[in-house]
């Protein structure tokens, strides 16, 4: 519920309803009632926090327990900021109203490293000192999880607690444990001495890093109770895993507006730049009834006109044969689509197609991430120009008229001639479409392909990589621009700034703490929007602390080197990702786990179990 | 037309942020959820057929909204009541459910509960007063001239039917009846624009409550 104070605000704003709360299915609690408060941020916009799947499942998980309450909070857009910040206005929680500072634990999630700096802002909007060393209070203890938690080196100073792996188990432990030293009335460095002994808590300040002259790390030293190596925590059984029967159903149109059933985790792939392949293994799968169970419930108690099937490679689910038929027999009738993202050219199979085109009609999106089929084997994109043609054909056969190409441009290995291979295949897609004896009569062709620039990430066979600079990248964008031949090609591309900044936090330490403190200071924010990005007062806040970017972005690191990640235990083998980098250098590829089993060490995290095997 | 249904509901408090457009989408999933069987459209995208009589500005409170679907099975209008405001997030109520009697294009008079609030009431009630009694009440209203947005400066004293005015406590208190429909719509919130220039001490607050919507000769629109 909002103060009179906030709402005299909305009416200043664009998208009031951004701030409102009271959303279907939002939960409210009455705060007597609860032992603990969560506040769950997502440091960007309501539209693109909403959208989260982690941050839904996490909510109605917290919010099941009686003894605690789970609330959002976004960041607020340029307009909400500056008339917060001129009233004197705490950044509050959506379902309450209450300013963050209130709240006895802070979670982020960190999706992307492009949002450190909002992490910052919201924290500071929120009335919370941004830096943990001057939270010496036990509450609010602030703490990091997602992606990005796999090197989080580059925001240890601002967090108390990390959660690397899936926050399912562990959240819950973390609140218990939180509770009763509340009620104890521990001090701080207690509670946290407990919470490092929990399995997937990572608590930065435990660990001392020191560095040789040359800038590359000398030691990480465990102190108080901490281990050696923090091991990410996994569910075992998705299938018995807590699931949603409820989203928010926001009132303004987010970018993911439908319910999501999850169906499994990890990828059987092992694409060499992609970090999601590896950090989300051992594959673990739900069950077609399972999922089926899940998207029938969310559909019923959302009103969704679509539900979408998520997970990395949605076509490599064992269960997708028997899952669609299913979903079909109650989706149909209520005129509810079904939708399919992510997936594969090599078993795009035709009855798949025919399935699809029982509902609406969307775009058809390939990744071949690479334009020459050496390229594609040194990153182990394991397809073949043949397919890509093959199912173009197929797709225009069947009345697509326009494909979507992603690929990837600053790849390891990558010469000139894979930029130019780029162009080519674009063009051979086109020459596709003008193969079709059938073409619908006065239509065109569009071929739309999305270069993104390669940024090397931990836990992956690159991450000894150097990135490309800047210069690097656009010589390519421009070098690939000369191939194009043809406005039924449309080529876009990202910016190389942002992919240079990118790089530079996947793989930081903790010496770019500084430098996010100082960049946020000069007004960096929502440096995922082109509009926001600041990039001269990012180069000044390297500068006046005496870092180099470079160091981090486009430096070949020795296989010997310590880097900032290794002491967090992803299961998978640092040998193993050494043995791949080798092979992609060699342009070898290494077939997918269920043709072989590649021994990358994930399943030692379930008890030596895949669902791959 | 056998199967056509009127759904009056009162859109409040937080509601009032809701946009126009997300208000459809909103109902619509509320009647999915609800489970009452409607007809949808039959093209190639089949949407849910539903025609609000009037669109309401965002940021103004209504007790009077009003929503036509069609019904393709049995259901009780008490039922369908029930229903809806079990699934209808809050500040949404499903207020009454009917055959509709008059057209849309029928309505042409909205009565308007207005709070503004002020540190002195009594002035800003005087201030006002004295607006509503001048010759004529001018403002800019947004037009087309061909395909050009032009703005064109209008009297909308004739458009004014009744206004009552107190001060209270903390506020001035304006019950007023304006022109509503397709044709003569007038937004309160352009003749409290017109109404309140130039008055020298601050409005904190504007709050806008839509009380009923008429007929040309008085009668409530149902």
């Amino acid at each position: 519920m909002l103060s009179r104070a906030q709402e005299k605000l909305l009416a200043k704003v664009q998208k009031p309803a951004r701030y409102t709360g009271g959303e279907l299915n939002s939960v409210v609690k009455n705060k007597a009632d609860v032992k603990l408060r969560y506040a769950f941020c997502f440091p960007d916009s309501y539209e693109i926090g909403m959208s989260h799947l982690g941050m839904k499942i996490l909510y109605s998980l917290v919010n099941e327990r009686a003894d605690a309450w789970c609330e959002r909070v976004f960041a607020p857009w340029e307009d909400m900021e500056t008339l917060l910040r001129e009233n004197h206005m705490p950044l509050y929680a959506l379902e309450s109203g209450d300013a963050l500072s209130e709240f006895d634990m802070i979670g982020f999630t960190l999706q992307y490293e492009l949002s450190y700096s909002n992490v910052l802002n919201m924290l500071d909007l929120g009335g919370v000192p941004i830096r943990s060393a001057d939270r010496t209070d036990l509450t609010p203890i602030v703490v990091g999880g997602g992606p990005c938690a796999c090197n989080p080196e580059p925001m240890a100073d601002f967090f108390d607690i990390f959660l690397p792996g899936e926050g399912e188990e562990v959240t819950n432990e973390l609140i218990d444990l939180l509770i009763a030293h509340k009620e104890k009335g521990s001090d701080k460095l207690t509670f946290l001495r407990e919470a490092a002994k929990i399995e997937g808590v990572y608590v930065p300040a435990f660990y001392d890093v020191t560095y040789h002259n040359d800038g590359t790390i000398e030691a990480v030293t465990p102190k108080e109770t901490a281990p050696a190596k923090v091991k990410k925590r996994i569910i075992a059984d998705l299938d018995s895993v807590y699931y949603p029967e409820k989203f928010v159903v926001p009132f303004i149109d987010i970018v993911h507006d439908r319910a999501v059933a999850e169906v499994f985790r990890g990828c059987i792939r092992g694409c060499r730049f992609c970090q999601a392949g590896f950090i989300y293994r051992p594959i673990r799968e739900k069950s077609s009834d399972t999922v089926n169970r899940q998207a029938k419930c969310l559909c019923d108690s959302t009103g969704y006109d679509e539900v979408s099937l998520c997970s990395l490679s949605t076509s490599d689910y064992t269960g997708i044969e028997t899952l669609i038929p299913k979903m079909f027999q109650w989706a149909l009738p209520e005129k509810i689509n079904v939708a399919l993202p992510s997936l594969r050219v090599d078993n795009f199979s035709e009855e798949l197609m025919e399935e699809l085109k029982k509902v609406r009609k969307s775009g058809l999106t390939f990744a071949p991430e690479a334009g020459t089929q050496r390229l594609r084997d040194a990153i182990n994109k394991n397809v073949t120009e043949e397919e890509v043609l093959k199912t173009s054909a197929q797709a225009f056969r069947g009345g697509w008229t326009s494909v979507k190409l992603y690929f990837m441009m600053g790849l390891p290995t990558e010469t000139l001639e894979d930029i130019a291979g780029i162009a080519d295949l674009a063009q051979k897609v086109v020459n596709e479409f003008y193969k079709n004896p059938d073409k619908p009569k006065g239509k065109g062709v569009t071929v739309s392909i999305s270069v993104a620039s390669f940024v090397p990430k931990p836990f992956t066979p690159f991450q000894w990589e150097p990135q490309d600079t800047m210069e690097q990248l656009v010589a390519k964008q421009k070098h690939l621009m000369e191939n194009v031949h043809t406005h039924k090609i449309q080529v876009s591309w990202h910016q190389s700034r942002t992919s240079f900044l990118e790089g530079v936090f996947a793989r930081g330490d903790r010496k770019l703490c500084n430098v996010i403190e100082s960049a946020w200071r000069k007004g960096c924010k929502f440096d995922g929007w082109d509009e926001y990005f600041l990039f001269d007062k990012w180069m000044e806040a390297f500068e006046e602390n005496g870092i180099d970017p470079a160091f981090y972005s486009n430096r070949r690191r020795e296989f010997s080197e310590i880097l900032p990640w290794d002491h967090l235990d992803y299961g998978i083998r640092k040998a193993f990702l050494e043995e791949e980098n080798k092979k992609a250098h060699e342009s070898v590829t290494t077939p997918h786990c269920r043709q072989k089993c590649a021994a990358c060490g994930a399943a030692k995290l379930n008890g030596g179990h895949c669902d791959a095997k | 037309m056998q199967n056509d249904i009127r759904i009056f509901f009162t859109k409040t408090g937080m509601a009032k942020y809701i946009s126009h457009l997300d208000l459809m989408r909103c109902m619509s999933r509320a009647f999915k959820r609800a489970q009452i069987p409607l007809w949808f459209t039959e093209g190639f995208n089949p949407h849910l057929f539903m025609t609000f009589a009037r669109p309401l500005s965002l940021g103004q409170e209504s007790l009077c909204e009003v929503v036509d679907v069609r019904l393709v099975g049995e259901m009780t209008f008490k039922e369908m009541q029930t229903r809806m405001n079990a699934v209808l997030p809050r500040d949404i109520t499903v207020v009454g459910v009917a055959k509709p009697v008059h057209k849309p294009s029928e309505i042409a008079v909205a009565e308007y509960a207005i709070k503004l609030f002020t540190d002195s009431p009594n002035a800003l009630c005087e201030y006002i007063q004295s607006g509503f009694e001048a010759q004529q009440i001018t403002v800019l209203k947004k037009a087309k001239q061909g395909r050009k947005k032009i703005e064109k400066e209008i009297d909308i004293k004739p458009n004014v039917l009744n206004f009552e005015i107190a001060p209270q406590e903390t506020h001035v208190l304006l019950n007023v009846s304006l022109t509503a429909g397709d044709q003569n719509n007038i937004n309160p919130t352009l003749l409290l624009s017109a109404l309140t220039a130039g008055f020298p001490s601050e409005i904190e607050n504007t709050e806008i409550l839509k009380t009923k919507i008429l007929m040309e000769d008085g009668e409530q629109f149902c």
